[in-house]
């Protein structure tokens, strides 16, 4: 009877705990995930939406498929028209409404920036944020539940130094820049990487992202008796400057286009005077480039696109947003049958992805606690005849 | 010397553009006292058609005229289902409709045509032409001609044409119009109507050089609202003028004011409408106003 | 009187809803009519300049821009608690206002509403020119500084816990009261009579001995640090300032929710409150449920619109604030004004 008795306390005294250890954080039920996050569906940046849409593709694809350790994924994106006051509250309705697991793929610098303080204090996961700032990879002694996905801005600056350091060490350098923390972080990486030879840097012109079309920056630089121009811009104001530089009759030994501006779709329409032999980064499979058409890894993109997303089968943001897709379930899988937003902040810092198939192939998905820049590969890509053509080895771009 | 030139010169091929869009402006200003904060987006949306036409293998003039056509009909019937019913309102509810209009628009391109950036066929040759190591290409005179052209054609229409005339005379007199025999409120429509053919035209001057996209007006709307102002608000040669001079001022501001440097070209535009309203409220070529009270 | 004793009553009524509004929504509501509260301090001000003064702004986010970075740049840079930095954000814009108002006197309705415009378009690249002082396109970070009250957990007020949205509402809608009966008390006086006389008729009110300068640039000034107060309220709500916290879109918002509220509608009566209510609360709404409106028009009309396609909640808005217009010209106020002093007229 005291038997019966003892095991009867000692049930009750343990029940508050096995339930606790069941119970998981708020967003996942026994057949689903709820995360969320915030995209430009409207406004000037709305064609950034694609990177969530890609990303929603793929989630929906693998739902079909037996989802996550028996879950199915819901991934609800609002629309935050690019502004980061409306990037706040909309995170807020997703975190305190809506009670999502983790924030995933938020896009735009600024609007990462703007609910990091939030999250981190609420102690929800900000992963595979859709910015290159560095600050999202450095600083997590500070915001420990915080981690980018792309290359950094400025390790992609500094790639182009180191590559005009070997290529043309004597070169004359102009550059074009987006005169905000994007553009000027590029900038401050091609320092980084010209080293000594940043003073080669003869002249600088920035432009505002509200600008009609900057012509008469593209002739100041031309006026500058460059060789080598950089084109660190944004979507349509690259193609201006290619225009630009067509027009003028400027043809520099060496031009670079940063990534975000380097979509097939975009480069293949200025003149192609312009813009053949133009140098680049890479990092993801870009479903424009026939080189992929027999990849495996691409065929598989283009399915779940034609099945959930059908405009975005030739998208670069789409691809963007699918490998980052990847890797949250890579990171969801490893995160346990009941993930908390503990382990899953756990699993997302101790990332080894290999072949994730809408990366380039050869590029390892590795994060550690202490080294959060999530894809730090890249290669360096050539643009002749209408494509891009990949060269050189991988390399490493750290800031 | 010739970075100087030029900088001219871009400035001016940008001027054309903004020259454009002013006189659509302008136009419907002077037929309906207006001032529609939705000319870009109709514009937007005139250049998209007929990006859809050419894409679907209509050559291009054709899908110019055909364009203009289609842009006559829905400047129209905008007035008829939009502007009509709040014909008699007071000035806000005006610009807030057309204001709602605008992000309408917007929105529906985007919807409809989705937001990537699109190249759209330029009308003129755009091989370069060098003149004293100044460079320059065909398009950008092309752009200013077709402004300067219709110009011309407009002031012939509003002196020449007994339509023009009731135009002009039924938005600055409607009562004394109505009692003389002209249809008033379907001037107002006609009015909408040319100033949507106008802002076609300058959609499809402007999408070859800074490709299109849903958002494409949307600064070069207040440049060309400054260069309006600057030239004087219901002045289609002001506009025209004030458009040139607004654009090699930007650029020179640009590049030889280091402060101002590419970032502060819309600062620099408003100081421009502010300085001529203050100073000079008729702009260039325009009638006064602007009154005291 | 019948008429002022309704517009108590319901006056009493409102303020009752509101003060217990938090018991019964969630927590994330709360904050939401928090943005509602702060939407209508703007529009009431609004409603000062272009309802009474009859003059346009198309350019008041600008004012909130000024009143927002004021209170971020005291509190990120200098140290300055949340709750001291919304007088002082309400003194800078005011006199930026009245500044502003001294050349817009030379600029009749269609004009100002463009110069407006365009200060409302250029003044983010002026906030990402002065990077040093606001903190550039990165923007200035509030959320958990030991000048936020709270340090954005949750605040005791009076021995009552409350979580930092029910705090921001509390703070927000006392203010919002304040103000609104500030701006009664103003413009039933002879501020207002005069405001009045000058839109309804310039050159008798000027030949009366109305000095037309001194109260439209008052108007302007009263106008603008209201919306200073709105502006630093959201900074302090968010949590956060970016140039493009204050985009032209919310200039034309404003607008769009003072008519929508009914402009000159007359304070006091149970349209100019309620009327602002429904501006401010359109504007937050629509913005965040376009999508979820799209899904239920598309239960009854099959329309085989993406409700996830880039530009729905855009057209959504322009659509309905065009149909507004068409349907109710006079705004929510206007209609709410003409219905309740039939009511009260028949039943004397």
């Amino acid at each position: 009877m005291r038997k019966l008795l003892l095991a009867g306390v000692l049930v009750a005294a343990l029940a508050p705990a096995a339930l606790a250890a069941t119970r998981s954080d708020p967003g996942v039920d026994a057949n689903s995930i709820l995360i969320g996050g915030t995209a430009p569906l409207s406004g000037e940046a709305s064609a950034g939406a694609g990177v969530a849409r890609g990303a929603e593709a793929y989630f929906k694809w693998v739902n079909a498929h037996g989802g996550v350790n028996g879950r199915k994924i819901d991934y609800r994106y609002l629309d935050d028209g690019y502004d980061p006051s409306r990037t706040v509250q909309a995170t807020r309705q997703l975190v305190q409404q809506d009670k999502v697991f983790a924030i995933f793929n938020t896009l735009g610098t600024a609007n990462n920036l703007a609910i990091r303080s939030f999250l981190n204090q609420s102690k929800v996961p900000q992963l595979f944020s859709a910015s290159g700032a560095t600050t999202l990879g450095r600083d997590f002694g500070q915001y420990p539940y915080t981690i980018g996905y792309i290359p950094s801005y400025a390790a992609e600056g500094k790639i182009y130094g180191q590559y005009v350091v070997k290529t043309r060490p004597k070169a004359k350098i102009a550059v074009l820049y987006q005169d905000d923390d994007y553009g000027n972080d590029l900038v401050a990486g091609l320092r980084k990487g010209l080293g000594g030879r940043a003073r080669q840097i003869v002249a600088k012109a920035g432009y505002d992202p509200t600008a009609t079309d900057v012509a008469s920056q593209v002739a100041q630089l031309k006026g500058s008796k460059a060789d080598t121009f950089m084109i660190f811009a944004f979507g349509k104001f690259s193609l201006q400057a290619f225009f630009a530089m067509n027009k003028l009759g400027w043809r520099p030994k060496i031009t670079i286009v940063n990534a975000v501006a380097s979509a097939s779709g975009l480069m293949a329409l200025p003149p192609a005077k312009s813009t053949d032999g133009a140098v680049s980064i890479v990092f993801t499979k870009d479903p424009a480039n026939p080189a992929w058409a027999k990849d495996k890894g691409l065929k598989l993109f283009q399915t779940v696109m034609r099945r959930y997303y059908a405009d975005g089968v030739k998208s670069g943001y789409a691809a963007a947003g699918a490998s980052s897709a990847y890797t949250m379930v890579d990171a969801l899988k490893k995160a346990g049958k009941d993930p908390t937003r503990a382990s899953l902040v756990n699993a997302a810092t101790h990332l080894s992805e290999r072949g994730n198939p809408f990366l380039l192939p050869g590029i390892v998905v590795k994060t550690t606690p202490r080294d959060r820049f999530p894809v730090s590969q890249l290669r360096l890509q050539r643009w002749h005849k209408g494509h891009w053509n990949i060269f050189g080895k991988l390399l490493v771009a750290k800031p | 010397m010739t970075q100087f030139l030029q900088q001219v010169v871009s400035g001016l091929a940008s001027g054309g553009i903004f020259a454009s869009l002013a006189l659509a402006l302008v136009l419907i200003y002077r037929a309906t006292r207006v001032i529609n904060f939705a000319q870009g987006e109709m514009a937007t949306v005139s250049t998209f058609v007929a990006w859809s036409l050419v894409h679907h293998g209509m050559p291009f003039w054709g899908a110019f005229f055909l364009t203009l056509a289609l842009s006559f009909l829905g400047g129209v019937a905008l007035e008829r289902v939009v502007i009509r019913p709040v014909e008699s309102a007071p000035v806000l509810t005006i610009v807030i409709v057309t204001l709602g209009l605008a992000i309408l628009l917007n929105g529906f391109t985007s919807v409809e045509w989705g937001s990537d950036v699109k190249k759209f066929p330029s009308p003129f040759p755009t091989r370069p032409i060098h003149a004293g190591g100044v460079a320059f290409s065909i398009q950008d005179l092309g752009v200013i001609a077709v402004s300067i052209a219709l110009v011309l054609a407009l002031g012939a229409f509003f002196r020449f044409t007994k339509l023009g005339l009731a135009l002009r005379a039924a938005a600055l007199n409607p009562e004394a119009s109505r009692l003389v025999g002209v249809r008033v409120s379907w001037m107002l429509a006609l009015g909408w109507g040319l100033a949507a053919v106008l802002g076609a035209v300058s959609g499809m001057m402007i999408a070859p050089v800074v490709f299109l996209d849903p958002n494409m007006m949307q600064t070069v709307l207040l440049y060309a609202l400054a260069a309006a102002i600057l030239g004087g608000m219901d002045s289609p040669v002001g506009a025209v003028v004030g458009g040139l001079a607004l654009g090699v001022i930007l650029n020179l501001t640009g590049a030889y004011v280091s402060f101002i440097g590419g970032t502060l070209r819309l600062p620099v535009a408003l100081a421009v409408i502010l300085l001529v309203l203050v100073v000079r409220p008729s702009g260039l070529f325009g009638r006064a106003a602007v009154r005291k009270v | 009187m019948a008429r002022r004793a309704f517009g108590l009553l319901g006056f009493l009524v409102v303020a009752a809803i509101v003060a217990l509004a938090p018991r019964w929504v969630s927590d994330f509501r709360a904050f939401q009519l928090a943005t509602v509260g702060i939407y209508f301090i703007a529009i009431v001000g609004l409603n000062v300049l272009t309802g009474y003064s009859g003059q346009i702004s198309l350019g008041h986010g600008a004012f909130m821009a000024i009143g927002g970075y004021t209170t971020a740049i005291l509190m990120a840079n200098h140290g300055v608690r949340d709750l001291w930095t919304i007088p002082i954000a309400a003194l800078v814009a005011g006199v930026a206002g009245f500044l502003f108002g001294i050349p817009a006197l030379r600029l009749s309705g269609l004009y100002l509403a463009l110069v407006t415009f365009g200060i409302a378009v250029s003044f983010p690249s002026l906030l990402k020119k002065f990077a040093g002082l606001t903190g550039g396109g990165r923007g200035l970070n509030l959320f958990g500084l030991p000048q936020q009250t709270g340090g954005g957990v949750s605040v005791k007020v009076a021995g009552h816990e409350l979580t930092n949205n029910d705090w921001l509402y509390y703070l927000t809608w006392t203010i919002a009261g304040v103000l609104f009966v500030l701006a009664w008390l103003f413009l039933r006086g002879q501020a207002g009579r005069a405001l009045r006389a000058l839109r309804d008729s310039p050159v008798a009110a000027a030949s009366a001995g109305v000095w037309p300068a001194l109260y439209k640039t008052l108007a302007f000034g009263i106008s603008a640090a209201f919306a200073g107060v709105a502006g630093s309220l959201l900074a302090l709500a968010v949590a956060f300032v970016n140039p493009d916290t204050f985009p032209i879109s919310l200039s034309i918002t404003l607008l769009v929710g003072a008519v929508v509220a009914g402009i000159g509608s007359v304070l006091g009566r149970f349209g100019s409150y309620v009327g602002p209510l429904a501006g401010a609360s359109l504007i937050v709404f629509l913005q965040a449920y376009a999508s979820e409106l799209l899904r239920w028009i598309e239960k009854g009309i099959p329309l085989h619109a993406d409700p996830k396609a880039p530009g729905v909640p855009a057209m959504i808005f322009g659509l309905v604030v065009i149909l507004v217009m068409l349907l109710f010209p006079a705004g929510v106020g206007g209609v709410l004004d003409a219905l309740t002093s039939r009511l009260s007229r028949r039943s004397y």
